[in-house]
């Protein structure tokens, strides 16, 4: 394990198209074509039905803050100089939940239930693009 | 209410603290000889090991699973299994209740339980890269700098917006929780600690300060676990399993919808029904914690309050030493240290301790009842076992 370096994600299989609309600045969610369920984080099959034919659906990109802490000291290695930041729980308004970072104008002082919309990130040094969110009317 | 059909009969620990000169084998062999010993046993009438996992040395972690206690302490030939049981933090819950099982099974008669890790003597930045892989997500959390401390301030500044308990309420725990360790000799946090000087340390991430993060330490408990129609033929006080309850909620915290309460209420239900004792009856609780808002949430799941918020109960004082509840009497993570696995295992053996009246200086009047908590992970489940000097 190398000290310093900032984890990045390793896509799966089933996960790669995720991470792929992210490099076009989209964000998908999961859909199950048996019970609609829609999904987040991308699973190899339906967490309700198992069902196996899911498909990628655009999301709205909005939603609100579920919970957060912002990130003071003693963080895991690769992001001493990211200090301090913001991470969340985000419900996004199609009901489903993910964490990311809370970035831009005001996200020091943001709160539980603050509205947000998705923007995109990319890792320094590396093509992986994360979503992250930005306080609704933040300007951008 | 379920008929009683095993006991603890014996328990052992070592002092909880940083011990870069003491193996984690010299550990769990002190734990296990000293539990097997306080039962009045030999090696030889122990049938079944289950030690925990260990996360500091992959090396120990694998003489764990292949039988390496089993042929330290003279039990080859006569040990019938040894495996491993492993749920993080709540492995202190579960491996009682396989050991329960296999009992009541017909399958064991007396099995050890054993924990000992070394994850004090880690690097500092080794411990919380280490703990930052607990229950996260590679892919989906960890991206975004995700870690132990954080875990337990996306919970906590849930369970403030959801309750409004208040930043000098979650100090009150760690507070009372100080106030035992200053009488376990086990403990790693001796020294008076008081609330102004826990909201005056340093921020790590908010609402979480310093003296809300849990320390690692090395540590090592065993005990062992027996029939309930032998109990008393070994031991002079048993202590009784009762009831247990229990949910898995989620593996990563970012999928949990409800992190103010977890599990907690739907576990206490089903431990308190088998149990046939309920939270009145309940003298002693020993609350799995590691951050300060974990007691309180599972406090107010277990209803163990009387209708008072968790936090307000903490603060007037009603957990610490002289308190209506006593909580947590080892000090708990916060104070006697945090073992990895082993700090829920030092909550448990805590309350064995205390129904067995070998608690000393913070020995518990005229106990009869006792409530364990445990989660793993990132609180991916909530546990709740009752025990008793009484089997039904």
């Amino acid at each position: 394990m190398t000290a310093q370096t900032r984890p990045l994600p390793q896509p799966s299989a089933w996960s790669a198209p995720f991470w792929q609309a992210a490099r076009d600045r989209r964000l998908v969610i999961q859909r199950c074509t048996s019970c609609d369920e829609k999904i987040m984080y991308p699973r190899r099959f339906c967490p309700v039905c198992l069902g196996e034919a899911l498909e990628f659906v655009p999301a709205k990109g909005t939603g609100e803050i579920y919970t957060l802490t912002t990130q003071m000291a003693g963080p895991p290695s690769g992001f001493e100089a990211m200090l301090p930041y913001v991470l969340a729980v985000i419900r996004l308004d199609e009901g489903v939940q993910m964490m990311s970072n809370i970035v831009g104008d005001g996200a020091l002082g943001a709160r539980i239930g603050d509205r947000v919309t998705v923007d995109f990130a990319t890792v320094e040094g590396s093509d992986t693009v994360l979503p992250v969110f930005r306080l609704a009317g933040d300007g951008q | 209410m379920k008929k009683t059909t095993a006991a603890v009969v014996g328990i052992g620990e070592v002092p909880t603290g940083k011990y870069p000169d003491r193996s984690e084998l010299d550990a769990a062999l002190t734990a296990c000889r000293a539990a097997i010993l306080d039962a009045g046993l030999g090696p030889r009438d122990i049938d079944v090991i289950l030690p925990t996992g260990a996360l500091a040395s992959r090396h120990f972690n694998v003489d764990l699973v292949f039988s390496r206690l089993c042929e330290e302490l003279g039990m080859n030939r006569s040990l019938k299994m040894n495996c491993q049981v492993m749920a993080g933090g709540a492995t202190s819950s579960s491996i009682l209740a396989v050991a329960e099982g296999l009992i009541a099974a017909g399958m064991a008669r007396r099995v050890l339980c054993v924990h000992s890790d070394a994850v004090g003597s880690l690097p500092k930045q080794a411990g919380i890269d280490l703990f930052a892989t607990t229950g996260v997500s590679e892919e989906w959390e960890a991206p975004y700098g995700h870690n132990m401390n954080a875990v337990g301030a996306l919970a906590t500044q849930r369970y403030m917006h959801e309750t409004g308990t208040t930043e000098e309420e979650l100090a009150a725990v760690c507070v009372a929780l100080r106030k035992w360790a200053m009488l376990n000799p086990h403990a790693m946090f001796r020294t008076p600690l008081t609330v102004e000087e826990v909201m005056a340390s340093k921020m790590v991430a908010t609402p979480l300060r310093a003296k809300e993060c849990n320390m690692l330490a090395d540590g090592a408990a065993a005990f062992v676990v027996a029939a309930a129609g032998d109990a008393r033929a070994i031991s002079e006080s048993p202590v009784f399993l009762r009831g247990h309850g229990s949910l898995v909620t989620h593996y990563t915290l970012s999928q949990e919808r409800d992190l103010a309460r977890l599990g907690f209420p739907e576990a206490a239900r089903a431990a308190y029904a088998e149990a046939g004792i309920g939270p009145d009856a309940i003298q002693l609780a020993q609350i799995y914690d590691a951050y300060p808002v974990w007691p309180l949430m599972s406090l107010d799941g277990l209803g163990l309050c009387r209708g008072t918020p968790a936090g307000a109960f903490v603060a007037a004082g009603e957990t610490a030493p002289g308190g209506s509840l006593p909580m947590t009497t080892n000090g708990g993570m916060l104070s006697q240290g945090h073992t990895g696995v082993g700090g829920g295992i030092a909550v448990l053996v805590e309350a064995f301790r205390q129904l067995m009246g070998k608690a000393g200086a913070r020995q518990v009047a005229g106990l009869v009842n006792a409530v364990e908590t445990a989660s793993g992970g990132t609180w991916m489940d909530s546990h709740v076992t009752i025990l008793s000097r009484e089997a039904a």
